[in-house]
């Protein structure tokens, strides 16, 4: 019989269709073909992309330049443009603004070929303090409200270039899933005066059928309510709001468990694209009670059709106890 | 006089930049696929490309990646109906993204800006 579950924060409902019985094994992905080329990602070819805001690893050398590890461009063909006033209008019942924003591409690694979760945890730990450090810089600019960082991996998850990158945008106003994100988390704090976030990972370790992998700052797990097979919540297990107040000894063990993490999804169904979406708190709030900030991977196994777009509702063919399983137990069968 | 190949699989687009751009003082010639693009960038060494994204077989950006590869210093620009390709990464490595229209200004000016 098919499930009805609720996600607790958000009260999104989701459909476990579990007589589908997926396993990973009926989730086959071919590699896409590398389609070789230019990449205009690739050191080299620097003048290809807008100057760079932010650059670790180059020891002297000019600006855009070769010799770096983790290189930041604005985006070369932006949606939304950083210059300019800010405005908001109204037309009647109709709201709008002018589109400013900032849109900026994370260039993961000199090499063409790395693969993002392969990299070793000391020089993934780069790119997770440039998303920090590009976040405290953008907090600045009091026109932004929100920061949102992401991955798109595989050309199924969006992603059309194979050279490493992650991207962020700064926008004028907080996305509607960050916000009901906010107010259902807010909702449950009035009431039990305990952040959710912090109740599901004490639950979560108590329960045991949905933790991944944790240590000693860093849990993954399936979510009660996962969108897709194999959705992934990382978060921290000391509460913290603001994923850019993290030290850097946490980074390296969000590193770690990042590496892991998408390590078992691959041995799980190998080459399988995905989306990563960093949650983290507004700009300029200071340190959020009920607010937990954390990682969401969503492989991009199942599509959204009619039903999902109409009611809103997910269908997922794999309990994320049994994702969860198989997600604990995929590198041991492998080795 | 400076020369353009124009890669784009509508007749109509063909004529309506041919006719702008040879009145503007360009020699142009044309390509109705990217397979035929990258042949013609060797056969005629054009000093600049304008390249259509949505053709038939090799799409604009797979075009582009092979152009740049072969040629790095070749002006290509790329000229589309749609915006949305401009969130493809790929086309970074083209010069200019211009969206198409009937007043083609902006691909006049693009083309001034690499070809002064």
């Amino acid at each position: 019989m098919p499930e009805l579950r609720k996600d607790p924060v958000l009260g999104r409902w989701i459909i476990i269709a579990q007589e589908r019985g997926k396993r990973p094994t009926d989730f086959v992905i071919d590699k896409a073909p590398t389609t070789g080329g230019f990449c205009p990602l690739c050191p080299g070819n620097e003048n290809t992309t807008p100057h760079e805001v932010l650059v670790y690893g180059r020891e002297g050398g000019a600006p855009d330049s070769p010799g770096w590890k983790v290189r930041v461009v604005p985006n070369k063909y932006p949606a939304l443009v950083i210059e300019g006033e800010l405005t908001r209008e109204g037309e009647g019942l109709y709201d709008k603004m002018n589109g400013i924003g900032a849109h900026e591409v994370f260039v993961e690694s000199p090499n063409h070929d790395d693969a993002f979760a392969e990299l070793p945890a000391e020089y993934m730990v780069l790119i997770f303090q440039a998303f920090q450090h590009r976040i405290r810089d953008l907090e600045c600019d009091d026109r932004f409200r929100y920061v949102l960082i992401f991955k798109n991996f595989g050309r199924a998850a969006g992603a059309s270039l194979e050279h490493s990158h992650s991207q962020l945008v700064a926008l004028p106003i907080l996305p509607r899933k960050i916000e009901s994100e906010l107010t259902g988390a807010e909702t449950y704090y009035r009431y039990k005066e305990r952040c959710i976030f912090c109740d599901i990972i004490h639950q979560e370790l108590k329960q045991d059928v949905r933790v991944v992998c944790k240590n000693e700052h860093f849990i993954t797990i399936t979510p009660f309510a996962p969108r897709t097979p194999f959705e992934m919540w990382i978060l921290p297990i000391k509460h913290s709001s603001a994923y850019h107040e993290q030290s850097y000894d946490e980074l390296i063990a969000l590193s770690e468990i990042f590496s892991e993490s998408l390590c078992r999804l691959d041995a799980c169904i190998p080459n399988v694209p995905y989306n990563f979406v960093l949650h983290t708190q507004p700009l300029r709030s200071e340190g959020l009670p009920h607010y937990h900030w954390h990682f969401e991977i969503v492989p991009k196994l199942t599509s959204i059709a009619g039903f999902e777009w109409g009611s809103g509702f997910y269908i997922n063919p794999m309990p994320p106890e049994k994702a969860a399983k198989y997600l604990r137990e995929s590198l041991e069968r492998i080795a | 006089m400076k020369k353009i190949l124009l890669v784009d699989d509508e007749d109509g687009i063909q004529m309506l930049y041919r006719e702008e751009l040879e009145d503007s003082g360009y020699e142009v010639v044309s390509a109705f696929t990217g397979e035929e693009g990258i042949e013609k960038v060797k056969s005629e060494s054009p000093d600049l490309v304008i390249l259509d994204i949505q053709m038939p077989g090799m799409n604009g950006i797979e075009t582009l990646r092979q152009m740049k590869m072969d040629n790095p210093d070749l002006p290509v620009i790329l000229s589309s109906a749609y915006t949305e390709y401009k969130q493809d990464l790929g086309a970074w490595a083209s010069d200019a993204y211009v969206v198409k229209s009937s007043n083609i200004n902006d691909l006049k000016d693009a083309v001034k800006k690499h070809l002064p």
